[in-house]
């Protein structure tokens, strides 16, 4: 039984790679997973570079910045401190968000609302199309090579005459044979790329497993489709248009359809609010008197209660006081639309379960850390990270310490496995 | 012509008893309504919307109370890009950029709050418009209905008798580009709808034509690569089949492999790169906060030689507003040609993407209709000119009421001295040197300007695809 298997299984591989056009779509699936995966380690490697070279002049202007302060008020200031989120040994594969939302800020003490909205992205005409990484050739091309070079199989055979003889001979198992045979080697064509440049990389196993496991299955899928359509309709060519339409549906259409009809049924507080009302509440604070900007402060930092008097017209603590508090004040708007977004997310997820694609490229960017929720953790982490900056500051601060050089490399540094705990909830 | 006009005839007669035919024709009508209808309300909210956000930051920077102008300089200002009714056909580039920009002193910001990085991310596309039905689905409609134009009739064994009736493949050929680019044309007429609105909402007419005839252009050419592919292969099947490849690479995989080729050979740095290069660039310049910096002690001595004194309180200006002025306009000198570097970058990177064109007419139109939809990147960049303009403007008007309606005693005083600050406070009736900010579409000229170099690449496609339909006729005589 298992030798009969086995006998057929390499019967019909000579035959595949016997037929030209055969041989051309595998080429075709190589050739485009070459590419993207190539394309994707040059980016990578670009975005490191990026960060190392970030990293470098950012601690150069922390330096200049520094040695010029005389207070901890003017040093908190006027340092800013880099933050980042460098790419997974995996991220090549699926470079996902990171083209839209950011992966780098530079934070300082000042309100936190005012500056993480700032978005340091690529070029917005790129940005529109998209990348040609292998998230986009497993999720999108896959399924077209998948459709292309199996919808004739029957139709190849009636043309050459042996479709009867065929149909007699074997109870269909030869056409899922056929079949599946092409359509996981187109699988395994996009997917070799992948798994050489993950190894080359340094990915964990079990990324690499699940990569491979996303790839297969999808093509398994298409396969299964594209066998079944097949031994429905007589005519290659109306196979080929009902499969290319279903293509279409799911890959395009319903994910177009169920992104708006997301948008809509969960609707973000509008950015400019939550940067509208930050910056009247800090600006506003100049006018108001000095006890309800401490008090307000106080009210979230009861520590600080008996260090809140402030004598003069301007000074340090107070005018970090109201930074706070406008972060405090925005603090309800910005929580609602982070969680408009994972709620966003949240249902695109469910929604992809209807879209092999859309469920693809998702599952890609999960493996590789590049999709919304990767890069909404990141942005939690800054927050921690800008907390800690606070938490560092408020003494010497309020104590009215003299600032002293060799505390101030005691700052927070950024780490990018900071962990993301909440500042405040 | 009668004899292409009867062929053309006959080749929807074949259509009309066609289910496959009726059926896609059927499901793109209703993509392409909904989509129109739908990008249409969308636009219109966006418009309302920010408009009216506009409106409001404008009112409240004029509401602010007497304050210190230095204070209002930091205030700053809100301003927002307003779509072009154009827009409802191609949003372009409008979500994936942000929408608001803050104005404030001493500082060029970046643009926030692009739609698509809050949008629910499905994968593919960023979000159906006309502009992509257009660009990626008519054509494949086009395809299901014309791949068996000539190949059927090779197929089906007419086309031998068809010849011998004195019909020349070029005829025939002719007819079946008729049938199919007729066709085409009826399809441009939502466009033409939609370009009708526009013009009505005030975008121009003539960009409203222009895109009504990009979208014919394009889909000729389509027309045309179809009826060709149809003509040269031996079977139906195969015609499709190469039609299918030739719409994948030209529509999913040119376009992506453009964008990668571009950051490539054409890499931009991003924001806080060249921000830390400037920052080096501009410790040199001097904090204007700080008049008595040693960057400014030239421009101190200078001052005081001109009116002849010896200290600043003798002044008849406020030195700390003149050097508020002075290093403004020294530090926007620095952040303009940043700023200016930057898009340069980002034009030339769009400039290698959009050579791609050569190679996809899908690239080449999307380029094309971004530009004329007034949409593109050159928007993008004219919107950030045009704010930083208006930003520069008001915080130097801010400036030189520092300068000139402040005392210089009660400034230096006003951190310890409550007296004093109350002083520095200038009348609310100040804050009108802010102009308003409305961002109108680029003039016509720009925008057939910039769409010149795809229209001239589509006409390409168009003459290489007739070409191709003529060469495939002559061979259809010689072995048919």
């Amino acid at each position: 039984m298992l030798s009969s298997i086995m006998g057929s299984l390499r019967r019909e591989a000579r035959f595949m790679l016997r037929e030209r056009a055969m041989r051309l779509w595998l080429l075709v699936a190589l050739a485009a997973s070459v590419i993207a995966v190539s394309a994707g380690s040059v980016e990578v490697a670009a975005q490191r570079a990026t960060i190392e070279r970030l990293l470098t002049a950012d601690r150069a202007d922390r330096a200049a910045q520094l040695a010029q302060q005389s207070d901890w008020g003017s040093a908190a200031y006027y340092a800013s401190h880099l933050t980042y989120d460098p790419p997974s040994a995996l991220a090549f594969a699926a470079l996902g968000e990171r083209d839209t939302m950011p992966w780098k800020h530079r934070i300082r003490m000042l309100a936190l609302e005012g500056q993480i909205h700032e978005a340091d992205v690529a070029n917005p005409e790129l940005a529109l199309v998209g990348r040609f990484d292998l998230a986009f050739v497993a999720a999108f091309l896959l399924p077209l090579l998948v459709i292309v070079a199996l919808h004739d199989l029957r139709a190849r055979e009636r043309q050459a005459g042996r479709l009867e003889l065929l149909m007699s001979l074997s109870d269909g198992r030869l056409w899922a044979l056929r079949g599946g045979l092409r359509g996981m080697a187109i699988g395994v064509c996009v997917l070799l790329p992948g798994l050489v440049g993950g190894v080359i990389s340094g990915a964990p196993w079990a990324a690499l497993a699940a990569l491979a496991a996303v790839v297969l299955l999808h093509a398994a899928f298409w396969t299964v489709v594209c066998v079944v359509a097949a031994a429905a309709a007589r005519s290659a060519a109306v196979v080929l248009t009902v499969l290319i339409a279903l293509w279409w549906s799911t890959a395009v259409l319903l994910p177009a359809a169920a992104g708006a009809a997301i948008e809509r049924a969960v609707p973000l507080p509008a950015g400019g609010e939550i940067v509208l009302l930050q910056r009247e509440t800090v600006n506003d604070a100049w006018d108001l008197p000095k006890e309800t900007t401490m008090s307000a402060f106080v009210a979230a930092y009861p520590q600080w209660a008996g260090h809140t008097a402030v004598a003069r017209p301007f000074e340090w603590k107070w005018y970090y006081a109201f930074q706070e508090v406008g972060d405090l004040r925005a603090a309800p708007l910005s929580d609602a639309r982070r969680r408009g977004i994972a709620e966003r997310d949240r249902l695109a997820g469910a929604w992809a379960w209807a879209s092999p694609s859309a469920l693809v490229e998702r599952a890609l960017q999960r493996v590789a850390g590049t999709d919304v929720d990767a890069s909404q953790r990141y942005l939690d982490r800054v927050r921690a990270f800008h907390a800690a900056l606070r938490e560092f500051h408020y003494p010497k601060l309020f104590r009215d310490e003299p600032i002293d050089a060799a505390r101030s490399a005691d700052l927070p540094m950024w780490s990018p496995g900071l962990p993301a705990t909440r500042a405040r909830r | 012509m009668r004899q292409v006009l009867r062929i053309a005839r006959d080749e929807w007669r074949q259509w009309s008893r066609s289910r496959l035919a009726w059926v896609s024709s059927a499901l793109l009508l209703l993509v392409l309504v909904s989509t129109a209808v739908l990008t249409f309300l969308q636009v219109a909210q966006e418009t309302e919307a920010r408009s009216a956000l506009q409106r409001q930051a404008h009112d409240t920077f004029l509401s602010q109370p007497a304050r210190h102008p230095h204070r209002m300089v930091h205030y700053g200002h809100y301003v927002f890009r307003s779509p072009s009714p154009l827009a409802a056909f191609d949003p372009g580039l409008d979500p994936v950029t942000g929408q608001t920009l803050f104005l404030e002193g001493h500082r060029q910001n970046t643009a926030a709050f692009a739609a698509a990085a809050a949008g629910a991310r499905l994968g593919g596309l960023p979000a159906l418009s006309p502009a992509v039905v257009y660009q990626l689905f008519v054509p494949l409609l086009l395809i299901v209905l014309g791949y068996g134009a000539v190949a059927r009739e090779r197929e089906s064994a007419t086309l031998m008798p068809l010849l011998m009736q004195r019909v020349s493949g070029g005829t025939l050929v002719a007819g079946k580009l008729w049938a199919l680019g007729a066709t085409a044309l009826l399809l441009t007429l939502p466009v033409a709808a939609i370009g009708l609105w526009a013009t009505i909402a005030g975008d121009s007419g003539w960009a409203a034509l222009g895109v009504a005839a990009l979208c014919a252009l394009y889909l000729l050419a389509w027309c045309a690569i179809i009826v060709a592919v149809s003509a040269v292969f031996r079977s139906r099947h195969s015609a499709l089949a190469a039609l299918a490849a030739l719409w994948i690479a030209a529509a999913w995989v040119v376009p992506a492999v453009s964008v990668d080729a571009a950051a490539r050979t054409q890499p931009v740095p991003g924001k806080i790169d060249t921000d830390l290069r400037m920052l080096a660039e501009l410790r040199e310049v001097g904090d204007g906060h700080n008049a008595a910096a040693p960057a400014f002690a030239r421009l101190r001595e200078d001052l005081l030689a001109q009116h002849g004194v010896e200290r600043p309180e003798d002044l008849p200006v406020n030195l700390r507003g003149v050097v508020a002025q002075h290093a403004e306009a020294k530090l926007t000198r620095v952040l303009d040609r940043y700023a200016d570097e930057r898009m340069a970058g980002e034009t030339a990177q769009a400039h290698a993407a959009r050579s791609f064109g050569w190679l996809s007419p899908v690239v080449a139109f999307a380029t094309a209709s971004r530009a004329l939809a007034g949409t593109d990147l050159d928007n993008h960049h004219r919107f950030m000119r045009e704010a930083e303009a208006l930003r520069f403007r008001f915080v130097q008007a801010l400036n030189r009421i520092h300068a000139e309606q402040l005392a210089y005693t009660d400034d230096i005083a006003r951190s310890r001295d409550a007296e004093a600050e109350r002083r520095t406070r200038v009348d609310p009736s100040a804050w009108r040197v802010l102009e308003e900010f409305r961002f109108r579409p680029a003039s016509v000229a720009t925008r057939l300007q910039s769409a010149a170099p795809a229209l001239f690449m589509l006409l390409a496609w168009l003459s290489l695809a007739l070409a191709a339909c003529a060469w495939s006729a002559r061979r259809l005589e010689t072995s048919p």
